[in-house]
Order: C-alpha cells, then structure tokens, then sequence
C-alpha cells in the first residue's frame, strides 16, 4: 500500500524539522557563548565581597569551567536524552520553566491572532469590494498606522484608556488569584470552557483583551492588506465573472467563490504570523506582566542562564516550524488542486 | 539599465549618503589635547548620562554617551576597556562592609575604577578588624577623607525609595532594606493585600539560594531570622530572644521557645545550626554551595549549645556579624531533610507570619496568614499573628503599569514608585505615598588605572563639572540625596562633616587645563 | 523533500509578496514589460493618487530631514533642566513641548528624521544589496548553495529574531553602525528569497535564452538582462521595508540597545517618552506620529509603484 503524496510529505516535513531544531539549539548555544557576561558573576549579585574562590567553586559546580567542547558535547548529549538543563540562576529544571510558562504565551498569540483574523479579513473584503472608495482609502490609511505603532507604546495607551480612564480592562496579569479554572491544559479560557467556569472565562478574557489587541494589531493590518489584494485578484478572475454571468447572486459569489480562494495567501500569512507573534511577544509580555515565555528568556539572556535560553529558543523554533507545517496541510485543504496534483 | 532605475537607484544612494553626512557626529578636530571621553550608562539612567554629558561639554570635555546592556558592559570594564560609566551598588548591611570594601578596596570583586589606595585599605582594615565601635568610627572617618581627596569617582547620590500604597492600607511604612513587612500592615477592607513587586521575578522559595533583594523581599514574609531590623534599619531580636557577645570572635544567642514551623514541628537549636551550616558549608545543598555564604565573611561555625541555645564561632573579627543575621532565615531541618533541595524550594516551610500557598515566580506569589506564629520580634508592634488573611505578590516589571494599577486599585501596595510619578499619585486622595532613604549608591566610576583619570586633578575636575543639584531636582524630582563619597547616611561610621564637591565648571577647567587638556 | 520545500518557498514568497503587495507579475504581465516601451514612470506615478501622497510625503520628509539644521528652532541636543516637560504650545518656543531632559521635541524630530531615515535606509540597502546577491545566485545556478541557502534561511526565520539581536548587540557593543548590521543579519531573508522565486521564474524567459544564444556569460545575462527585470519588484520590497526597520529600531530602544542618545532618533524618543506617558504623553505622542505618517507614506509610494510597475495590477 503505498503512502498518498500527502503523507509522504508530512512525514517529510517532519523529519526536515528536527535537524532544523538541532541547528537552532547550535546556533543558540553559540550565541550565548559569545555574549560578554558571567553567569555566576550575576548570580552573586551586589553586596558583601565573595572569594574568588567561592566564585570558582560555583562555576566548578555549574560545569561552567568546562572547555566549551565538553560543555556543548554535554548540552547536546542532554538534548538527545530529552534533557534541557538546569537553570543556572533560579536552580530548577529549564524543562519545568518553560512548561509552565508556553501555555501563557500560546495562548496570547492565539487570541491575538484571533484577533488579528477577525479584524483584518472582514476589512480587507469590504476594501476590496467597496475598493477605490473612501471605506477603502481609510481602511488602507488606519492599517498602515497600525503597522508603524510600536507595541510598547500601544501597550501603554491602552492601559492609559482601558484601565486608567475608561476601567474596563485590568492593566496587567493574566487572572485574579482565586479565579482560576482547574488545571487541565494551561489555557486559561480553554480550562474555563471544560469545567464551565463562567466567571474565570470572564476574567480571563477579559486580562487577555489588551495584551492581545496591542499583539495583534500590527498583524491585523498586514492581513488586511493581504485579504484585500487577494480579494481583488481573484475578484477579477474569470471563474468569478463566469459566476456571475452564469446569474449567481452577488454574495454568494463573494462567499462562495470569491472569498475561499482569497483566504489562500492569508492562510498562509497566519503561519509566518504566528512565528512573529511568538517571537515579537517579548515586550508585550513585559508590559503587562504577562507570565510567558517571552519574558522567561528575556530575564535568562540578561542574567545569561545558557541552558534556559538555549532551550525556550528551541521551543519557539518547534513552534514556528510546527505552525508552518499546519498552514501547509490547511493550504492543501483550502486547495484542492494542490493535493491532486 | 533603462533610465528610471538609474533615477531609483541615485537617489537611493544620494539620499544614503546625505545622510549619512549629516547625522553621524563628526570627529573633533580641536586643538591637540582635548580630553575626550565616551560615558557609558545602561538604559535606566540613560537621561541622567545625556544631562551629565551636557555638563562635560560645558566644560570643554568632547563627550558622547554610550548606553549598554549592564553584563555586556560590566565585562568590558572588568577588562579594562571603559573610561567612564554610571554604575550603582547596594548595601544591605547598613555598613561599608559591603559598600566601600567591594567597590573600593583594591582588587576587590565591586572594584570598577581600578582604584587602589594602601592608605585606605588599611583604614578599612582597621575598622573591620574589631568591634570596638569607636576606633571603627574612627578609621571609617579616615577612609572617607582619603576617598574625598582622592575621588576615584564622580561621586553621586542615593535615591529614596518610594513606594504607595492605597489609602485603606494600615500601619504601612517603606523600610530601608526593602523588607516589605506585611505581618504589621492591616486593611480597612478585605482580607487579602496585593503587592506589586518591581522585578520580573524572583529567583526562589529557598532562603539559602539566591542573593537578590527582590526575591529576600518576598521570602521574608513566610521566614523569620535570628534577628531583623527597625524600618530605619537598628538590629533587634526576632527568633533569637537575646545574645551575649563572648569575646570578638564569639556570640551565644538564646533561641526564643514555643516557635513552630508552617508544619507544626517546633524550632530548636538544631533547626538554626542545620540552617546556618547550610549556607556556610560547601555542598551542603545537595552538592552545591550556597550563594550567600560569602555574606557571613568569616563565620566559621555555629554549634548548639543547648535545645535552645548556639554559638558562633568566627575566624576573626566581624563587627557586622548581627547586621549579617538578618539576612539569614531558619529553615526547618527534618523537613528539608525529608523532602531534599528542590521539594523545599517547591513547597518551602518556614516560622514566619505567613505560609506558602501557591506560586509562580515570574508572574504572583500566595500566602495565607499562619496562625501559629509566635508574634515575631517584640521591638516592633503589633505582636502576634498577621492581621491580614492572605498577602499576595505580583510581578510587575514595568514601572508605568505598576502605577496604573495603583490608580485602578488592583494592588495594595506597590514598590519603586518612579519620582516624576510621586507626585501625581501623591494627589489621588484615595493613595498614600511613602518614602525610605535608599541604600544604594549610583555614581560614576572612572577607570582610574588609565589616563586621563589617573590624574587626580582631572578626577576632581570632574566632580566639580557635573551639576548634581540641578540634575536630583530635576530628573529625580528631589527624590534623592546628595553623598560626598562613597558613604551612605545611613551606614555605620558616615561622616557628615565632609561636603560635597560643589558644581564649579570654572575650577573645572582650570584643573583640566593644569592637568595639560586645553577646552574646544 | 526537494520537492517539498520548494513548494513552501514558492508559497512563502508568494505570502510575501502579497503581504508587501509586491508585483508578483503574471506571464501576461511580464511579457508586455520585458524590455518594452513604456511610458514615462513619472507621470504615471504622479497620476496615481496614492502614490503621489506617498511620494510627496516621502519628499517632504526627506526636505524636513536635509534642511533640519535650518528649519528647526532649537539644537536639537540642547538640554535645559529647568524646562524640562514642558506642554506644547504655541508661541513658548516650543511648539509640541520639551522631553525629559527640557530638549525642543519638534526640533527632535526634525533631526530625527535624519537618523530614523539612514536606520531605514541602510539597514533595507545592506539587507537587499546581500538578499538580492545571493538570490540571483540562488536562483540561476540553484544547486548546492541554494539548498544551503534554504537551510540557512529557514534556520534564520525559526531563530527568535529579538533574542538574536540582544545577543548580537551585547557582542558588538551599542553603535549606530551596530545596530544596522543586527537589523540587516534577518532582513535580507526576504529579499532573498523574493529575488530568488523571480529569477527562477525568468530565467526561462525568452529574452534569457536569446542571450545565451548570443552568448552572453551568465553574470552578464544576471546584472543586464535579468537584474532590470527584477528590480521594480525588489524597490517596492523595500520601500515597505523601510517603515518596519524604524519601528524595530524603536523595539530595540525599549530593551534599552537602541541608537546612542545624542543622536536623535524616533524610536528613542518613543521609548524615552513611554515612561512619561501617564503625565507628559506629547513625549511619546509626536514622534509616534512622525513615525506613523513617514511609513503611510512608504507604504502608499510602494503600492503606487506597485500598480504603476504592473499595468494587470493596476486599479481604477
């Protein structure tokens, strides 16, 4: 029984990703290697003067006095063993760390890009049905805002509107204690939905509205460009005119016909967006206190804890080669043409 | 090419290269030898640099600032590659020891500015030598004066550190050590106070594992040490009912009785040797050392003398020995036994006012109320159980949202209140603002071991060109205090006598020019 | 798997594409353009409505930038405690106010625009001058570099970029220089791989293989037959690529590796306003708004060049 094209290239696309991660893993090992700064000096802090001694013991201890070859031999031999270390600063393992922190970041880059797809598609399609008109120059005028705002100045307006002045939104965090659903995934508003937790589905949305609205607004503006074009490409395009010769109504050649292959290059858009949004997601997080990756690795690359940032920046690359692979088979879907082919 | 992409393509590179003319600063070509120096800052004082370098060029000095990533500089000074760099340290001791000797003393592990004086390390030696207050007072004196005619650096200033808190918040009051000491703080309304902490987060539940304040901020809620501090920073006892000072190099402390831990077990001598011997012992943490075990200097060994009494036994003199206790809390032996290194730091168990709930260290931390607390120390009132419920601390790292969320009430309390928003928050009637003089020293260091500021003349010309005053009045809205040398008010041994060096951007550039740096 | 990752590159570069709203021609298209009579850009451009906003803002931003010097009212490093945040208002001096340290915003941003405009300008040039190169290359012999290069690349896009840029910053040491080249080490991925999907697409063209046939070395037939034909869409990438530098830059200053403070750069003064916002937001406010109306105006001179390069594109 042989495989279908389709499942010979998802295996492929498989397989091609954990050479990829591995690479990463190098790269990343390599660059915190090359970075000026001591994590045990860090660690040590200010204060009362410590031996040089003691200083040395530690990196004794941390295997940091290592030849840099024995330190990767040994990073990767801990890769291959589904070990990613142990947090040179906070002592606990890195494996721990990030699990508890993803679920907090994918679930802002998912309502962000919710977010996004919500707002940038119905935009881009009335553009590019009402195109030329003062809808479509406003829309197109607003997106391009939207693209040059700095997320930390956004972050910051927001609050100033939202929580400060208007109080409709709380200004940071991503659930009052006491409020939290069950531990089931992480996913605080999935968690809600499976143990019926009205109130902590509520409270949830409601910490995540600002954080994903200032994440998802840049994104939202690309989509909307790229809806729009699409839109006009294939409004143009002979089988719409034949349908609409052929009398089918209007919004039913927009819906049906139109809208479906528009939705290809967005589709795929998401994918590549999604990556941005879970690398971009840094300074979000930190302005709003939200308890992610991205602010994991931002503390790990200040106090240069190796093992921790070496391993969440193989997460974000699973992630975004993972996302990838999805977009992929959703694009087959969205076009058949493509698996027959 | 057809023509239109040659037009591109010009004014592509035209408009590349004007500006690049026009918006890079151009070399000074002044006369032969104008001091020029690069200051480097990292990002949160990089206003401060830009202002101080405006006071350099006033005086003739071709500055520029340079802002870096703090380890990324750090290292780059170590090496000896910076001229100039705004730095800060902070002392817990309330005491030069750790201020003065890691900054200054020469080679030590603060010593930025390479600065190296016999004279003064044998100053220092002489007051860390002995615990007779008065010749350490004296030889404190002493150091100051050498630092003041030497000055290794442009000596700054300390800043307050302020903090809010909502109105119906009780008996709050900032503490010079950042001790966030909710076991004395009650509510008007609800039982639960929310704390929102400056800092990304904290590094552990474990008192042995880490040695930033933030984390000893939080930590200090559910631990208790042999003694603590007053708000203005005067040792008095906490688990420790008293103590007797044997001879220099020995203390007996007499453990107070009826203590318990979160689980019931009952604090012994064995409980305070088992915890110190954890932090001085190497390996004693499952094989790792302890990073605070530098903070005890020469604390050799602490023994039980009786079910509820210890000694301490030092390899020499350590005049700071009961500032240093503070910082040091009682961990239940049998427990961390039982449950290992890593369990303790997941479900940590102490004797102090509060119990660990729940907790994520980079985003809040829980605790409830202990009801089986001793009290804590009787030399701070109320004693007893803590009045509120439930204390909770978040992570808020950014200092805008921090007061956003004042404003909106969704925290009780909030630490380092940026000093321009004092003021507004100050206003809000339903908000109380409070301030503490800080412990913490920001100034500039100058690499003292390369020209130009291995002159002393061109050291000095320094200090008298940067404005200070303006500078604290301004940017840090008076919230700042003014420090001759590198010695707080608030330490052990401050000479108030000693003045700072007044802005004189004349004389400045008289002792610039006698040191051989002619103005642009 | 050959097979497979070409087909991802093609739908990247055709995602790409759209997002930029690149003209990814069609054969139809294309064959009118190859080496045919057109009429003047100019005039077509200056009749497109947007893209003659776009070009006029552009221009006068480019005016503001070069006569900064002469038009603005104040140094604009001057620093003056004492009038320190101070509002906007007219006839004080200070018409959108002073920052933190009492320097004359408008005359900022005015000297601003230079920074912010060479950040954009030379972090996109490297960025295409390497994508572009390497693309050709790419894409005319494909082979063992071009399956390196699509490792290579993929690696890039799977790296967290920010994380990258901390690292490369923290080695490099802060420097405007600096940061171009840690803003250009990602950047040229896209147009890399723009180029590359457009050269393997032209060079079966018939004007390619007319030259072969005359026999042209493959370096020529790359800059003077292929290169002319690539080109618009390459200016249009980077039109739109311009705006997002500056505005990563601005990222860059919240992490505190921005471009070094006496140089006045938009992103800089955002960055140094947003700790102002909650009492003095004009800090933050105008350069925000400068940032914003300098990529509008990118964006719709590279949509006009867009519709004007691609007749079937065209609108209206």
């Amino acid at each position: 029984m042989r495989l279908s094209r389709l499942q010979v290239k998802l295996i492929e696309r498989i397989a091609a990703t954990i050479p990829l991660t591995l690479a990463v893993a190098l790269a990343a090992f390599v660059l915190m290697r090359a970075i000026p700064g001591d994590p045990v000096d860090i660690m040590m802090g200010e204060g009362a003067s410590s031996s040089g001694e003691e200083v040395a013991a530690l990196r004794t201890q941390l295997g940091l006095d290592e030849p840099i070859y024995r330190q990767l031999s040994g990073y990767l031999k801990g890769l291959l063993r589904g070990d990613l270390g142990y947090s040179i600063i906070r002592s606990r393992p890195v494996a721990e760390m990030i699990w508890e922190a993803l679920p907090a970041t994918i679930e802002l880059a998912v309502y962000a890009m919710l977010f996004a797809l919500a707002l940038g598609i119905p935009v881009g399609v009335v553009s590019a049905l009402k195109h030329n008109t003062a809808f479509d120059r406003v829309s197109t005028a607003v997106s391009f805002v939207g693209v040059s705002l700095p997320a930390f100045w956004l972050g910051i307006v927001g609050i100033l509107v939202f929580s400060m002045t208007l109080g409709w939104m709380p200004t940071s965090g991503r659930i009052p204690y006491g409020l939290e659903p069950r531990h089931i995934t992480g996913f605080l508003t999935l968690d809600a939905l499976l143990t019926g937790n009205m109130p902590a589905l509520g409270s949830a949305l409601r910490h995540l509205c600002l954080p994903a609205v200032t994440l998802g607004l840049g994104v939202a503006a690309v989509v909307a460009r790229v809806t729009r074009s699409s839109m006009l490409d294939v409004l143009g395009s002979d089988y719409v005119l034949f349908a609409r010769a052929k009398g089918v109504p209007e919004p039913a050649v927009t819906i049906r016909h139109a809208l479906r292959n528009a939705m290809i290059p967005t589709v795929t858009l998401v994918g590549l967006q999604f990556g941005s949004l879970l690398g971009g997601n840094m300074i979000v997080e930190t302005i709003f206190g939200w308890p992610g990756l991205g602010r994991v690795v931002v503390d790990a690359i200040f106090a240069r804890d190796y093992p921790v940032v070496q391993a969440s920046v193989m997460v974000y690359a699973l992630t975004f080669v993972m996302v990838n692979l999805i977009t992929d088979l959703l694009y087959t879907v969205l076009d058949p043409k493509i698996a027959l082919q | 090419m057809s023509m239109k992409y040659r037009w591109m393509t010009a004014i592509s590179i035209g408009l590349l290269l004007a500006c690049t003319a026009v918006s890079l600063p151009v070399a000074g070509s002044g006369p032969s030898k104008a001091l020029s120096v690069i200051v480097d800052t990292t990002a949160d004082r990089s206003d401060e640099a830009q202002a101080i370098v405006e006071y350099l060029r006033d005086v003739g000095v071709s500055a520029e600032v340079r802002v870096w990533e703090w380890s990324a500089l750090k290292e780059r000074i170590l090496a000896g590659g910076r001229q100039m760099y705004l730095t800060d340290w902070g002392s817990a001791y309330f005491d030069p020891f750790d201020l003065a000797v890691p900054k200054l003393k020469t080679g030590d592990r603060g010593n930025y500015s390479f600065y190296s004086n016999p004279r003064f390390d044998a100053a220092l030696d002489a007051a860390l030598g002995t615990i007779d207050a008065e010749a350490r007072r004296q030889a404190y004196f002493e150091a100051q004066e050498i630092l003041w005619a030497d000055v290794p650096w442009v000596f700054g200033y300390s800043l307050l550190e302020i903090e809010a808190a909502q109105a119906d918040v009780l008996d709050w009051q900032p503490s010079m050590d950042s001790r966030m000491n909710l076991h004395d703080v009650g509510l008007k309304r609800g039982d639960t106070i929310v704390v929102g902490m400056a800092a990304d987060g904290i590094l552990t539940l474990d008192p042995a594992a880490y040695r930033d304040r933030a984390t000893e901020t939080v930590i200090r809620n559910m631990f208790d040490g042999l003694v603590t501090r007053t708000v203005d920073g005067r040792v008095v006892s906490e688990i420790a009912e008293s103590w007797s000072v044997v001879s220099d190099t020995e203390y007996v402390f007499n453990i107070r009785r009826g203590i318990k831990f979160h689980n019931g077990d009952a604090l012994t001598a064995d409980d305070v040797v088992f915890s110190f011997d954890r932090v001085i012992r190497d390996g004693a943490m499952g094989g790792r050392t302890s990073p605070r075990k530098g903070l005890l200097g020469p604390l050799a060994a602490v023994e039980k003398v009786d079910s509820h009494t210890v000694k301490f036994e030092l390899s020499s003199p350590f005049p700071v020995l009961l500032q240093a206790l503070v910082h040091v809390q009682i961990v239940p032996m049998n427990y961390v036994l039982n449950v290992g290194d890593d369990g303790f730091a997941r479900k940590p168990v102490g004797c102090g006012p509060f119990k660990f709930v729940e907790g994520r260290l980079d985003d809040k931390v829980v605790m409830e109320r202990f009801d089986g607390y001793y009290g804590g120390s009787s030399d701070l009132k109320p004693v007893g159980p803590a009045r509120v419920k439930r204390a909770i601390f978040r992570m808020m790292p950014d200092p805008t949202v921090r007061v956003a969320a004042m404003k909106t009430g969704e925290v009780h309390i909030i630490q380092t209140v940026p000093a321009h928003l004092a003021a507004s928050l100050a206003r809000d009637r339903n908000l109380q603002v409070k301030s503490a003089e800080g412990t913490r020293v920001y100034c500039i260091e100058m690499n003292c071991a390369r020209a130009p500021f291995d002159d002393v003349r061109v050291r000095m010309a320094m200090n008298h060109a940067v404005d200070w005053d303006t500078i604290l009045k301004t940017i840090y809205v008076d919230g700042a205090t003014r420090l001759a040398t590198a010695f707080l008010p608030s330490g052990f041994g401050y000479n108030a006598e000693l003045a700072p060096y007044t802005y004189d951007p004349s004389k400045a550039r008289a002792l610039l020019a006698e040191a051989g740096y002619g103005g642009r | 798997m050959g097979q497979a990752s070409l087909r991802t590159d093609e739908l990247y570069q055709g995602t790409l594409a759209r997002s930029a709203n690149i003209p990814v021609l069609s054969p139809a298209g294309r064959a009118g353009r190859a080496h045919g009579a057109r009429a003047g850009l100019w005039p077509r451009l200056m009749s497109h409505r947007g893209g003659r906003l776009g070009l006029i803002i552009v221009l006068a931003y480019v005016a503001v930038a070069v006569a900064a010097p002469v038009l603005a009212p104040h140094p604009p490093g001057a620093v003056n405690l004492a009038g320190r945040l101070t509002p906007p208002a007219i006839g004080t001096g200070n018409l959108l106010g002073t920052d933190q340290l009492g320097r004359d915003i408008l005359s900022r941003i005015m000297h601003g625009a230079r920074v912010s405009m060479l950040v954009g300008l030379a972090t996109v040039s490297i960025s295409a001058a390497v994508g572009v190169g390497l693309g050709m290359v790419a894409g005319y012999y494909g082979g063992a570099l071009g399956r390196v290069l699509a490792r290579f690349t993929e690696l890039l896009l799977a790296f967290p970029y920010l994380i990258f840029v901390i690292g490369a910053m923290s080695v490099m040491g802060p420097g405007f220089w600096n940061l171009v080249w840690a803003l250009s080490f990602k950047g040229w991925v896209e147009f890399y791989r723009l180029s590359r999907a457009l050269v393997m697409s032209e060079k079966n063209r018939e004007y390619v293989e007319a030259a072969r046939v005359l026999g042209r070395s493959d370096s020529v037939i790359c800059v003077r037959e292929i290169l002319p034909n690539i080109v618009s869409s390459i200016l249009v990438l980077g039109t739109l690529r311009m705006g997002n530098m500056i505005v990563m830059e601005s990222s860059l200053s919240f992490l505190g590796l921005g471009i070094p403070p006496r140089m006045p750069a938009w992103g800089s003064m955002i960055n140094d306003g947003r700790r102002y916002m909650l009492t003095s937001p004009w800090v933050a406010t105008f350069p925000g708004l400068a940032l914003a109306l300098l990529v509008l105006g990118m964006n719709l001179l590279g949509e006009g060049l867009r519709d004007v390069l691609d007749p079937k594109m065209m609108e209206g």
